[in-house]
C-alpha cells in the first residue's frame, strides 16, 4: 500500500504523422468526434472500467444514503434503521443475518460487534470517511503535483532543479513513513486533516510525471504556433499544454486514489490514521483485529469494501489510461474480430478521405 | 549529371527472365473495432530474376503493406485474408512460422525506411552483422563470423570497417546506419531484396551514394530488388518497372520510362504532373491561372506544376526591386551542449548569417539536416534568442523592440511549421485554432473574430462546414491549410514556412504550394521558405539561399542557382535531386 | 561514466541530508516527547522530566538538534557511531544492529521473489497477449493492487498458517480436492501453451491428468510428512533443467551448449549421495555460499570445454544450469531436515510460524536453521510481495509489449533469426532497461510495507524500532531507522543507474 508510485506508464503520445496504414484506420475509426467524445467512447468500451464505475457508484450512494453524511452538527441521518454509534441488543449472537439461498437480509446483515452496533452501519460509516478521505487526498495531491510539475516542466532551468530537488527529498521518504509522522501529530484533527496532510505529501509521482509530459509537450509546434500567434505564459500552459497533459493527470490521479485509501487504511490500521471516536475502513479492521477468531465478520466486511473500492477505482484508472492513450489500446477480443472477419468487409465510405 | 540506373552498369550480372516473386489478387486486411478494413485489395505484380520492381504510391496507399506481406512481418492487427505470393515456386502464404524464418534474410532480404530505429540499440554493429550470418548459415560463430560480417560491411561501404564493429548504433551517423543495414540485407546473398522507403529518412545526397552503392551491389550479386518508395522520380530513375498503387490498389504497372512519358490513369498522369523533382520549373499564382481553378471542382484541382511555370519572370524582376521586408545581418547562433561531463561545449549552429527579402518576394533557405536553416526560422520568429547579429523587419530592429512594439511587430510575421499534426492543437476545433491569433492579440470582438475566421477558410479553400470539426478529423492537406489561416489571420507582410510542404504527399504538396503561390500575389506576402527539398524551391523561390554547417555557402536568385551554380555544394545537391535527368513526353 | 556516477552520488547524499533534517523536525514536533511524564502522578515527577530532558538534549530546539544527532551520525566515519539513545537511555545504535537484521533479511527476500516472479510472470503474459492466461493475470494484478496488505497477513496468518499446519498434523489430501486442482491445472495450462481446437483439449488433458497423478503419488506416500525430491526426482529434474535452459538460453540447436548443460547435471546427478550423507554435514552458510559461487565456476568451465568456436554462451548456459541443480539438491538437502524439524521440541508438529522471525533457542545444523527461516519467512514474504509483484508484472508486461513493437524486433525477424532469438536476444534484453529503474523505485514501498508486516508478524526488526521511537515522540530511533531505508533507497537508486548503464550503451558509451 506504500505504493509511492502508482503503476504508471510514460505517457504515450501520437506518433506526429501517422502515415503509416494503421495510424489512418485509427484516424477513420474516430472521424467526426472531438477528443473528448473519443475518450468517451474508448472508455465505455473498456467493460471492466464501465461496470467498476457503476460499482463504485453504487458503493458510494449506499454509503452516503443508508446512515446519512455528518459534518459537524449537520446529521440528515438515512434509511437504514440503526446508526454507526449506538449500541443495541445482541441478536443471533451478532452473526451476520444475511443469507443468500434464500436471500434475506434480517437484522443485521453484517453482524454486530460485541457491545451490539450494527456493522452495516458501521461500515457504510467507514467507508463514508474513507471514500471522503480518498477524494481530499487525490485532489490535493494532483493539484499540488500539477502545479509543481508544470511549472518544473515549462520553465525549465533553475526553478525546475529546486522544485525537482525538493520532489526527491520528499520521495526517499516511504509514504507510510511520512504519512505515520505527520498522522501523529494530526490524526486527532479529524479525517479531514489526516485527508490534507497525506494529500501534501502524495503528490511527488504525479508531479515527475506532469514535468515530463510538460517537457515533452512544450517542445510540440502547436505550442511554437501560439506562442508566435501572441499568447502568453499563462496562456500557453493553462489553454495548451494543461488540456493535452490531462489524460496523464486524470488516470493517475485516479490511481493516487487508489493508492490514498489503501495507505489511509494502513495508517490506521498501525494507529496513526483516523482517532476515535471517529472511524473509518482501516479502523475497524484495526479495532476487531484481536476479535478475528471469534467474530471474523468484524474483519472480512470493512477489507471487502476496502478492497471492492480500490479496485474498483484501479479499473476505472485502466479504463481512463485505454481512453487517452490508444498507443496501449486494447485489441478487440478474439471473439470480437472473429465477429469482424465473418462479416468480411468494412462498413462502406471507410477509406480515408483524400484531400480536397 | 550521372545516370545510376543499374542496366547500365558494367557489372551487371543478371539474367532477366524467369519469374521470381508473383504476388497474385493480394487481400490484407486491419482488424478494427469497425471490421476488417482493407488495406492491400486485389494487388498482382510480377518480378523478374534479376529485376528491380518499384512500387510508388502515396501514404495509405498500401505499399509497405504489400512489401511486409511478401515476409509475412505485417503488424498484430493485419492479416492476409486472400490471394498468393509465389516465391520461386513456393507459396509463401501457406508457409509455417519455422519455414518463413528460413526464407526470412537467407532467401529475401530486407532494407527497412528508418536507419534510427531499426538496429537494436543495446547490441554492437559487428553483433548484429554476425548474427545474422551465423542465422542464415553463412558462417560459423567465432572468428569466422567476425571476418565475414568485416567484408559485409566493407562492401557495404564503411571505412575501418574492423574498428567500426565495436561501436553502437547510437555513435553511427543515419547514411552510416542505413549502410549498415542495407549490408544485413544483403549479407545472406538473398535472390530477392525488398527495400522499403530505405533513404527516405536522409539528406539528399547521402540518399544518392547509397541508392548508387545498393544498385551496384545487387546488380553484382544478381539480386532482384522490390523497392518502395513515395518519390516517382526516384523511383522511375532506379527501377525498370513501375508498380503505381491508390488506396489498396494498383492503378497502373509497367516499364519506368514509358509509364512516365505516356501515364493511362488519370491519377498516374496527376502524380507525375505533379512531382516537383519532376517539373523543372517554378511555380506561379497568376490571376489567370486562379481563375481557371476557380472554374474546376476542387476536388479534380490537378496541379501541374511544369505547365504554369513560365509565366512570371516579368513579376519576379520587378518585386526584386521592391524594398526589403526582412533583412537578416550577422546572425550568429551558439548553443551550448552538454557534453555528459560537468563542463558544457559551445555550438554554433548559425554562423554570421546575412540575408534579405524583398517585399513580395519568396527566398529560400535550403540545407541538409543539421545545416542550421530551422534555427534561423526560429530565430526571425523570435522563438530564441539570437547570440549576435540584427533582424530587422521593416526598418525596426528586433532585437531592441519590446513590449506593445514587439507584440505589433510580430503580428507581421507568423509561421506555418512543419509537422501538420504537430503544429495543430488537437484539442481546440479548427475555428478555435485559427482564431487563437485574434483572441490573443485582442482583435475585434467575438463576432468579428467569427466572420474573419470565415473568411480566411475560404482564402485557404476550406468549406465552412469545418469550423466545428477538430484536427484528427482532418488530412494532412486540409490542416496544412488550417495552419496556412492561422498564419494569415492578423494579416501578417512576412510568413515564415518552415518546411511547410515536407510531410505532406506530392499531389497535396503541389495543391498547398499553388495556394502558397496564389495567396502571394493576392496579398503581397513576403515567404521566407525553408526546405531541404531544392526540387520545392524551384517551384517557389525567387531567391535562394545554400547553407551548410551553419552558413550561407551561396545565395543568388533560384534561375541563377539551378542554371549555373557556383559552389560545389550546390552542385551536389543539385545532382543528388532524383528523377531530374529523366525527359518527360508532352 | 564514473563522473556521471560520483555526480549522482554527491547529489544524492545531499538530498538525503534535507530529508533526514525533514524527517528530524517532523518527528520531533509530532507530539509531546514528555506528556507521559507530565501526566503521571510520580513523586520525582520535574526530576524525571528533569532528567530525560539532559538525556535527550530536549531543551535544545529541534532545529539545532538535529545537528546534534547529526554529529553523532558523523562519527561513524571514524568507526564509532552514535546515533543517540532511546528514551529508556538504551543505545540507538545497538538496537539498530539487532534490527535491521531480520528487516534486511525480509526486505531482500521479499524484493528477489518480487522481481524474479513479477518479471517472469509479466513477459509471459506479454508473449501471450489476450490470452486467458494474460487477463487472468491482469485481473489479479489489479486484485493485488487494491488489497490492504495488513488485512492480508492476518488472514494468511488466520487461515494459511493455521489451516496448513492443521493440515501437516495429518496430511491427506481430501478426495474431492484432488480433480478440483487438477482441472484448475489443466485449465491454466491451457491458457498458457497456444494451442487450437483438439490439440488444445489434449493440453488441457495431459496437464490435469499429469496434475491429479503427481497429487495422488505425493497423498499415498506421505510426501507431506517427509518431503523430498530423491535420486529419481533430481535425475528428472536435472535433465529438464538442462533441456529448459538450453532452449531458452541458446537454443536446441546449438548442440554443445545442450551437451554442456546435461554433462553439468550428470555432474550434479553424480555428487548428490556424496553431497547428501557427506560433505553437506558440516556445512557453514558461508562454506554454502562459497559451494555455490564454485559450482558456477566448475560449471562455467565445463561449457568452456564444450564450447568451441563461439564459447561465451555456452559457458553461460552450463553454468546457469548448474546452479539450478546444485539448487535443486540443496532443496533437497533442506526437505531432508524436514521431518527432523516439524517434530523437535521447539516446533511441536506446527512448523508454519506466524510470530517472530526465528525459533529462539533452535539448535541443529545450518540446514534446520534455513529451514526454520522458511517457515518464519514464508507468510510475511507473501504478504509483502503481493503488491510489488502486481506492479512488476504490469510493468514488465507494458515494457516488453513497447518493444515487442519497435522497428528492430521486425528487422531482427527479417535477418531470419529464430522467435526465440528474437524475444530473448533483442526483446526481453531492451525490456529490461525500463524495468530496472521502476525495481530500484520501488524499494522504498517495500520497506515501507515491512513495518506493517513487522507488525501483523511480530518481528522484532526496524518497524518495531520505528514505530516505538514515533510513540514516543523520541527522534532517535525513528531517524536510525530512516537513516538506513533512507540509505537503501539511494544505494538502490544508484544501483540502477549502474545496471541502466550496463544495460544501455547509450548511457554507457557516449
Amino acid at each position: 500500500m506504500t505504493n509511492l508510485e502508482p503503476p504508471v506508464q510514460q505517457p504515450g503520445h501520437h506518433a506526429p504523422g501517422g502515415t503509416d496504414d494503421e495510424s489512418s484506420i485509427e484516424i477513420k475509426d474516430i472521424a467526426g468526434l472531438s477528443q473528448g467524445q473519443i475518450v468517451r467512447k474508448r472508455f465505455f468500451r473498456h467493460r471492466g472500467a464501465l461496470i467498476a464505475m457503476f460499482a463504485l457508484l453504487f458503493i458510494i450512494v449506499l454509503a452516503f444514503t443508508s446512515v446519512g453524511p455528518q459534518f459537524g452538527s449537520f446529521k440528515p441521518g438515512g434509511w437504514w434503521p440503526f446508526t454507526w454509534n449506538v449500541a443495541g441488543a445482541i441478536e443471533n449472537g451478532g452473526r451476520p443475518t444475511l443469507t443468500v439461498f434464500p436471500l434475506s437480509f434480517g437484522n443485521h446483515p453484517f453482524g454486530q460487534d460485541q457491545v451490539g452496533r450494527d456493522i452495516f452501519a458501521v461500515v457504510m460509516r467507514g467507508t463514508q470517511q474513507s471514500l471522503m478521505i480518498m477524494v481530499i487526498v487525490g485532489s490535493i495531491a494532483t493539484i499540488i503535483g500539477t502545479v509543481v510539475g508544470a511549472v518544473s516542466g515549462f520553465y525549465r532551468g533553475i526553478t525546475d532543479a529546486v522544485l525537482m530537488r525538493f520532489t526527491d527529498i520528499i520521495i526517499t521518504i516511504p509514504v507510510i513513513v511520512i504519512g505515520a509522522v505527520l498522522g501523529r501529530r494530526f490524526g486527532f484533527a479529524g479525517a479531514p486533516v489526516l485527508a490534507l496532510i497525506l494529500g501534501l505529501v502524495l503528490w511527488t509521482g504525479l508531479a515527475r510525471l506532469v514535468r515530463g509530459e510538460f517537457l515533452t509537450l512544450r517542445e510540440r509546434e502547436f505550442v511554437d504556433a501560439a506562442r508566435v500567434a501572441g499568447a502568453r505564459d499563462a496562456r500557453i500552459i493553462f489553454r495548451h499544454i494543461l488540456p493535452n497533459a490531462i489524460g496523464v493527470i486524470i488516470v493517475n490521479s485516479t490511481l493516487l486514489m487508489a493508492a490514498a485509501i489503501l495507505i489511509e487504511t494502513g495508517l490506521s490500521f498501525l494507529g496513526y490514521g483516523v482517532q476515535a471516536p471517529d472511524t473509518s475502513l482501516g479502523k475497524i479492521i484495526s479495532e476487531n483485529q484481536a476479535a478475528f477468531s471469534t467474530r471474523p465478520w468484524l474483519f472480512w466486511w470493512p477489507g471487502l469494501f476496502i478492497i471492492a473500492i480500490a479496485l474498483c477505482i484501479n479499473f476505472i484508472g485502466d479504463g481512463l489510461r485505454d481512453a487517452f492513450d490508444p498507443r496501449q489500446k486494447r485489441m478487440p477480443t478474439g471473439g470480437a474480430l472473429a465477429k469482424a472477419k465473418r462479416a468480411g468487409q468494412p462498413v462502406a465510405g471507410s477509406q480515408k478521405a483524400g484531400d480536397k | 549529371m550521372s545516370q545510376p540506373t543499374p542496366t547500365t552498369s558494367p557489372t551487371d550480372k543478371r539474367r532477366i527472365g524467369a519469374p521470381l516473386l508473383e504476388i497474385r489478387d493480394l487481400q490484407v486486411s486491419f482488424a478494427t473495432q469497425a471490421g476488417m478494413v482493407p488495406a492491400v485489395n486485389g494487388v498482382s505484380l510480377t518480378l523478374l530474376q534479376g529485376e528491380t520492381l518499384a512500387i510508388v504510391g502515396e501514404s495509405g496507399s498500401g505499399k509497405t503493406t504489400t512489401a511486409l506481406s511478401v515476409i509475412k512481418l505485417l503488424p498484430g492487427a493485419a492479416e492476409i485474408t486472400g490471394g498468393s505470393i509465389l516465391f520461386d515456386g513456393v507459396d509463401l502464404t501457406k508457409l509455417s512460422e519455422k519455414e518463413l524464418e528460413s526464407v526470412r534474410g537467407k532467401q529475401i532480404g530486407f532494407v527497412p525506411q528508418d536507419p534510427m530505429s531499426n538496429l537494436n540499440p543495446v547490441w554492437r554493429i559487428g553483433f548484429q552483422v554476425e548474427e545474422t550470418l551465423v542465422a542464415n548459415g553463412k558462417a560459423q560463430r567465432g572468428r569466422d563470423a567476425r571476418e565475414k560480417a568485416i567484408a559485409v560491411l566493407e562492401s557495404a561501404g564503411l571505412g575501418d570497417a574492423a574498428q567500426r564493429m565495436r561501436q553502437y548504433p547510437h555513435q553511427f551517423s543515419g547514411g552510416m546506419r542505413q549502410r549498415v543495414l542495407i549490408g544485413i540485407g544483403l549479407s545472406s546473398t538473398p535472390k530477392l531484396l525488398i527495400a522499403d522507403e530505405p533513404t527516405s529518412a536522409l539528406d539528399v545526397t547521402v540518399q544518392r551514394v547509397i541508392l548508387d552503392h545498393l544498385a551496384k551491389l545487387t546488380a553484382e550479386s544478381g539480386t532482384s530488388v522490390l523497392f518502395i518508395t513515395h518519390d516517382l522520380g526516384l523511383a522511375a530513375e532506379r527501377a525498370q518497372k513501375l508498380v503505381v498503387m491508390y488506396k489498396g490498389r494498383v492503378v497502373e504497372a509497367g516499364p519506368s520510362v514509358e509509364l512516365l512519358q505516356n501515364p493511362q490513369h488519370p491519377y498516374t498522369k496527376r502524380l507525375v504532373a505533379a512531382a516537383p523533382s519532376l517539373a523543372s520549373h517554378r511555380l506561379q499564382g497568376s490571376a489567370s491561372s486562379i481563375a481557371a481553378r476557380d472554374q474546376r471542382d476542387a476536388e479534380s484541382a490537378d496541379v501541374d506544376l511544369a505547365r504554369t511555370a513560365e509565366e512570371r519572370a516579368a513579376h519576379a524582376a520587378s518585386a526584386l526591386a521592391a524594398p526589403p521586408a526582412v533583412q537578416v545581418e550577422n546572425l550568429t547562433k551558439v548553443f551550448r551542449i552538454s557534453s555528459g561531463k560537468l563542463r558544457s561545449e559551445p555550438f554554433t549552429a548559425v554562423d554570421s548569417v546575412s540575408f534579405s527579402i524583398a517585399k513580395g518576394t519568396t527566398t529560400a533557405l535550403v540545407g541538409e539536416s543539421g545545416s542550421g536553416k530551422s534555427t534561423v526560422a526560429r530565430l526571425v520568429l523570435k522563438l530564441d534568442e539570437p547570440t549576435s547579429g540584427r533582424i530587422v523587419v521593416d526598418g525596426r530592429d528586433l532585437s531592441t523592440t519590446r513590449g506593445k512594439d514587439l507584440l505589433a511587430l510580430r503580428r507581421r510575421m507568423q509561421p506555418v511549421f512543419q509537422d501538420p499534426f504537430g503544429s495543430l492543437d488537437p484539442l481546440y476545433n479548427i475555428g478555435a485554432t485559427i482564431a487563437e491569433p485574434l483572441v490573443a492579440h485582442r482583435v475585434g470582438n467575438a463576432r468579428e473574430q467569427q466572420a474573419r475566421v470565415l473568411e480566411l477558410l475560404d482564402q485557404v479553400s476550406l468549406p465552412k462546414k469545418l469550423v466545428d470539426r477538430y484536427p484528427n478529423e482532418l488530412s494532412g492537406g486540409q490542416r496544412q491549410r488550417v495552419a496556412i489561416a492561422r498564419a494569415l489571420a492578423l494579416k501578417p507582410d512576412i510568413v515564415v514556412l518552415d518546411e511547410a510542404v515536407s510531410a505532406l504527399d506530392v499531389l497535396v504538396q503541389a495543391q498547398i504550394l499553388a495556394l502558397l503561390g496564389e495567396l502571394q500575389s493576392e496579398l503581397d506576402l513576403t515567404y521566407l521558405f525553408i526546405t531541404h527539398d531544392l526540387a520545392v524551391v524551384r517551384l517557389i523561390a525567387d531567391n535562394v539561399c545554400v547553407m551548410r554547417k551553419g552558413r550561407i555557402v551561396e545565395a543568388a536568385s533560384t534561375s541563377e542557382v539551378f542554371d549555373n551554380p557556383k559552389e560545389q555544394y550546390t552542385q551536389e545537391l543539385l545532382a543528388a535531386i532524383p528523377g531530374a535527368g529523366i525527359t518527360l513526353g508532352a | 561514466m564514473a563522473t556521471f556516477v560520483i555526480r549522482r552520488l554527491i547529489a544524492s547524499i545531499f538530498i538525503l541530508l534535507a530529508a533526514t533534517y525533514l524527517m528530524y523536525i517532523l518527528t520531533a514536533l509530532s507530539g509531546d516527547p514528555l506528556e507521559d511524564l507530565r501526566t503521571s502522578t510520580a513523586p520525582n515527577k520535574a526530576q524525571l522530566i528533569e532528567s530525560r530532558t539532559r538525556l535527550l538534549n530536549l531543551d535544545v530546539p529541534p532545529f539545532l538538534r538535529y545537528f546534534i544527532w547529526l554529529a553523532g551520525v558523523g562519527k561513524c566515519f571514524i568507526g564509532q557511531c552514535d546515533l543517540g539513545v532511546t528514551v529508556q537511555n538504551q543505545p540507538v545504535t545497538i538496537l539498530l544492529a539487532q534490527a535491521a537484521g531480520s528487516t534486511l533479511q525480509l526486505v531482500t527476500i521479499a524484493s528477489l521473489v518480487a522481481i524474479i516472479l513479477g518479471i517472469t510472470v509479466g513477459i509471459t503474459t506479454a508473449l501471450r497477449q489476450y490470452s486467458g492466461y494474460d487477463y487472468g493475470v491482469t485481473f489479479i494484478s489489479f486484485l493485488f493492487f487494491s488489497l490492504p496488505i495488513f488485512w492480508v497477513a492476518v488472514l494468511l496468518k488466520q487461515y494459511i498458517a493455521i489451516g496448513f499446519n492443521d493440515f501437516l498434523a495429518d496430511p491427506k489430501i481430501e478426495y474431492w480436492i484432488i480433480p478440483i486442482i487438477a482441472v484448475v491445472s489443466g485449465l491454466i495450462w491451457m491458457s498458457i501453451i497456444p494451442r487450437k481446437g483438439l490439440q488444445k483439449l489434449l493440453t488441457f488433458g495431459i496437464a490435469a491428468v499429469a496434475t491429479a497423478g503427481i497429487l495422488f503419488y505425493l497423498d499415498l506416500s506421505d510426501w507431506f510428512s517427509t518431503p523430498h525430491i530423491g535420486i529419481v526426482g533430481i535425475i528428472i529434474s536435472s535433465i529438464a533443467v538442462a533441456f529448459g535452459v538450453t532452449v531458452i538460453s541458446t537454443g536446441l540447436k546449438r548442440r554443445r551448449a545442450l551437451y554442456a548443460a546435461l554433462t553439468v547435471a550428470g555432474v550434479g546427478i553424480a555428487i548428490y549421495y556424496p553431497f547428501l550423507y557427506g560433505f553437506s554435514l558440516s556445512l557453514e552458510a558461508w562454506s554454502l555460499a562459497l559451494l555455490a559461487l564454485v559450482t558456477i565456476g566448475v560449471s562455467f568451465a565445463i561449457g568452456w570445454f564444450w564450447g568451441g568456436a563461439d564459447r561465451l554462451p555456452v559457458a553461460r548456459t552450463a553454468a546457469i544450469t548448474g546452479f539450478l541443480v546444485a539448487g535443486l539438491i540443496a532443496l533437497d538437502r533442506f526437505m531432508f531436515v524436514w521431518n527432523q524439524y516439524a517434530n523437535s521440541g521447539r516446533i511441536k508438529g506446527r512448523p508454519i510460524a506466524t510470530v517472530g522471525s526465528a525459533t529462539p533457542g533452535l539448535e541443529g545444523s545450518l540446514w534446520v536453521h534455513g529451514v526454520d527461516l522458511f517457515t518464519h519467512l514464508l507468510l510475511p514474504t507473501i504478504a509483502l510481495i503481493l503488491i510489488s509483484f502486481a506492479s512488476y508484472t504490469r510493468y514488465s508486461r507494458a515494457s516488453l509489449l513497447e518493444v515487442m513493437n519497435q522497428d528492430y524486433i521486425r528487422t531482427a525477424r527479417a535477418k531470419g533469426l529464430t522467435e526465440r532469438t528474437v524475444v530473448v536476444r533483442h526483446a526481453f534484453r531492451n525490456a529490461l532497461i525500463p524495468i530496472a529503474t521502476i525495481v530500484a523505485f520501488d524499494i522504498g514501498g517495500i520497506i515501507g510495507g515491512a513495518v506493517i508486516t513487522e507488525r501483523v508478524f511480530g518481528f522484532v526488526g526496524m518497524g518495531q524500532l520505528f514505530q516505538n521511537g514515533l510513540d514516543h515522540v523520541d527522534p532517535n530511533p525513528v531517524m536510525a531507522f530512516f537513516l538506513v531505508t533512507g540509505g537503501l533507497a539511494i544505494l538502490f537508486n544508484l544501483l540502477a543507474d549502474l545496471v541502466y548503464a550496463g544495460l544501455d550503451p547509450r548511457i554507457r558509451v557516449s
